[in-house]
């Protein structure tokens, strides 16, 4: 098995990062990003400019303990019927602005739990992003789904849908740790869903796994990691789980005495990484593995791979429009977030607005900062030149102070103007991207935020 | 990919397939020439050359040069780009009497494919400057009764902005009947469909089962009196 945490690394572990799925992250975003300019931007949009559509679904049937989604639990299905009525007025509202620009070339269904919705809603705001944004036959569409929720013969019909790529929060395959989790499935229930898929003609399936989950031993997660393997899901996310019981309440379920230890976490990162290489998929990113075939791992190796709030992507659209309760769309560097909480979402679309009420309009510099971080995240390499002209002097000193550091771990290398993470150094790209990020090192008064584990 | 076939042609502008007279012109009252005076058509004749574009090869290609001006003659042509992720998106169809080319380029923004065995007529550019020096606007009352990829662009964000899929499948048909539609007996218009489903679909935004549904519904509601694969027909308009 292959060893790649120097020891001189571990350091780095304990250490908390962001995910950066956006530069700032959304922490850093306030009311000052209103719907109006979320609507300016919709308005700058031109006639064949690629789109790419994220739709939250923020139900669950049930709560997993270690999630930290934007969702809620709910039983009454005329609720979820009422949000669906509110998506559809979003999706036209935004379509009456953009008025025919803008061209989908994917839609990706996320939540919470998307089929907690039946497949005849699913249609419906399909059909209404048709209506209103435009689809067509080459337009990528995806879903996240849980297992225990797929009814008779959902996943044919959403296949005739045309969704061709299915996402499964598998998590762990342990009895123990699903118990210890709340999310208990079986692998036959996996298995099953995974068949149905193939059967009906989904060649890329995707399935999300957790290491650091309670009860998590190394054996237990070969043996997760083997059954993920038999499966052959045509990728893979391994998330480290990030315990904050202080931010998210329904941690606070989860024994903490049951956590795997720090030293733990890495022995299990490193057990599936090793998995994943040796069953040949192709690593992306510094949590993704894909067959070499598909498309994420084509997107890597011709330097196309993107991050967006889903995580690594092989979607070119550098816009996203989101809709749904919490969901944050970027256009031109805009983020703008939905409201969060369903009354405040309801009430904004039924003033005849869009549902913004926060975000954030990056600076310049914060823009320069962001794109160097995703250079670093998802291609393990940034020209910081152009950082260090931005930032001022003082923190410039800082950053390159920073990078030393890391340089003398051997974490990264100088390419002359290039900083590279070095060979097995990958998981660290978020320790990486930190030492670029003025916000994670305040020179004064800002205090630190709670961040998930960087492994 | 270099288009050998503009290249080729491009060289032959005055060349023996110049047509002597403008006679077999189908369209040239229609269009071409209507507004000229004697003298620019004298001119201009004596620049314009006749092509044939076999189905399906491209008139001119996104991102190479393209320094002629090309009417249809005969046949019909699907304009398109490439989007950054390598798909094509079909921006607009080219009829009889439509116009491709209007400003000479190093790099096109658009293919222009045929879509059937189709007959264009070009004009390089550099002799409808030279024309222009004694007769000012030449080039503009050349265009002036055809369309060009300009108004095809503006067809194209009026029918994407329409909110239904009915509203742009109705939309569309109705463009297509005011360019080449004719009629048939007193009541109806034959309406063709040049293109195939799939390019329609692209076009409008939507998706070919949607389409197909569309189609199927209007025929139902007698929106639409006879669905065929290459040709519909429907009510004369009041």
């Amino acid at each position: 098995m292959m060893r790649f945490m120097k020891p001189h690394w571990r350091k780095y572990l304990g250490a908390r990062a962001p995910r950066y799925t956006s530069f700032p992250s959304a922490l850093h975003f306030d009311e000052q990003v209103t719907a109006v300019d979320f609507a300016a931007r919709l308005r700058e949009i031109s006639l064949y400019e690629p789109l790419s559509i994220y739709v939250h679904v923020p139900f669950c049937r049930q709560m997993c303990w270690y999630c930290g989604c934007s969702m809620r639990v709910e039983n009454d299905y005329a609720r979820a019927l009422r949000y669906v009525d509110a998506l559809l007025l979003e999706v036209s509202r935004i379509g009456e602005i953009l008025n025919g620009s803008g061209q989908p070339l994917s839609v990706h269904f996320g939540g919470g739990t998307p089929n907690y919705l039946q497949v005849d809603e699913i249609a419906r705001i399909l059909g209404a992003i048709e209506s209103s944004l435009g689809l067509t036959d080459s337009t990528k569409l995806a879903i996240e789904l849980d297992p225990r929720l797929i009814r008779g013969s959902d996943v044919a019909r959403l296949a005739m849908l045309g969704f061709g790529r299915i996402s499964i929060g598998v998590q762990d395959f342990d009895p123990d740790v699903q118990a210890a989790i709340n999310r208990i499935q079986s692998f036959e229930l996996v298995e099953n869903a995974v068949g149905e898929m193939r059967g009906a003609g989904v060649n890329d399936i995707s399935f999300d796994l957790l290491f650091g989950l309670p009860k998590q031993t190394p054996a237990s997660f070969r043996d997760t990691m083997e059954k993920t393997i038999a499966l052959a899901p045509d990728r893979v996310a391994i998330f480290g789980y990030a315990h904050l019981p202080a931010a998210l309440p329904r941690q606070r379920l989860i024994e903490e005495s049951t956590l795997p230890s720090s030293d733990i976490r890495i022995e299990l990162s490193e057990l599936a990484d090793a998995m994943m290489i040796a069953a040949g998929y192709r690593r992306i990113g510094f949590d993704h593995y894909a067959k070499p075939d598909n498309a994420l791992a084509r997107a890597d190796r011709e330097g196309r791979l993107r991050r967006n709030f889903q995580g690594f992507t092989d979607d070119i659209a550098e816009t996203t429009i989101a809709v749904g309760a919490s969901a944050i769309s970027e256009i031109e560097g805009l983020y703008a977030q939905n409201a969060k909480d369903l009354g405040e979402y309801y009430d904004r679309l039924g003033r005849g607005e869009l549902a913004t009420a926060r975000g954030l309009a990056p600076s310049p510099r914060e823009r320069i900062i962001g794109a160097a971080i995703r250079d670093l995240l998802c291609r393990f390499e940034t020209e910081i030149s152009a950082v260090l002209a931005r930032v001022s002097p003082h923190e410039a000193n800082a950053i390159c102070g920073r990078l030393d550091a890391l340089e003398a771990d051997g974490v990264i290398e100088w390419r002359g103007d290039l900083i590279a993470i070095t060979e097995g150094a990958g998981p660290l790209a978020r320790i990486v991207a930190m030492a670029l990020d003025p916000y994670e090192n305040p020179v004064c008064g800002m205090t630190n935020r709670p961040f998930a584990r960087a492994i | 990919m270099p288009d050998d076939h503009t290249k080729s042609a491009e060289k032959h502008c005055v060349a023996p397939n110049r047509p002597m007279t403008c006679d077999l012109c189908d369209v040239r009252e229609r269009s071409i020439c209507a507004d000229l005076n004697p003298r620019e058509f004298a001119h201009v004749e004596k620049t314009m050359a006749r092509r044939h574009v076999a189905k399906n090869k491209a008139l001119m290609a996104e991102g190479e040069p393209n320094e002629s001006l090309y009417i249809v003659v005969d046949g019909s042509f699907r304009l398109s780009k490439m989007l950054e992720d390598g798909r094509r998106q079909v921006t607009g169809f080219l009829f009889r009497g439509d116009f491709i080319g209007v400003r000479s380029t190093q790099s096109s923004a658009y293919t222009a494919e045929a879509l059937e065995d189709s007959i264009v007529c070009f004009f390089p550019h550099r002799y409808l400057d030279e024309i222009a020096i004694d007769s000012p606007g030449v080039k503009d009352r050349l265009i002036a009764r055809g369309q060009t990829e300009y108004h095809k662009a503006q067809d194209h964000i009026v029918l994407l902005g329409k909110k239904t899929a009915e509203e742009r499948v109705l939309s569309f048909i109705e463009v297509i009947d005011k360019t080449i539609g004719a009629d048939e007996g007193a009541q109806t218009r034959a309406v063709p469909f040049p293109m195939p489903r799939q390019d329609v679909a692209d076009y409008l935004g939507l998706r070919l089962e949607t389409l197909s549904r569309t189609l199927a519904a209007l025929k139902q509601d007698g929106r639409i009196l006879e669905l065929q694969r290459r040709f519909v027909v429907i009510p004369k308009p009041k």
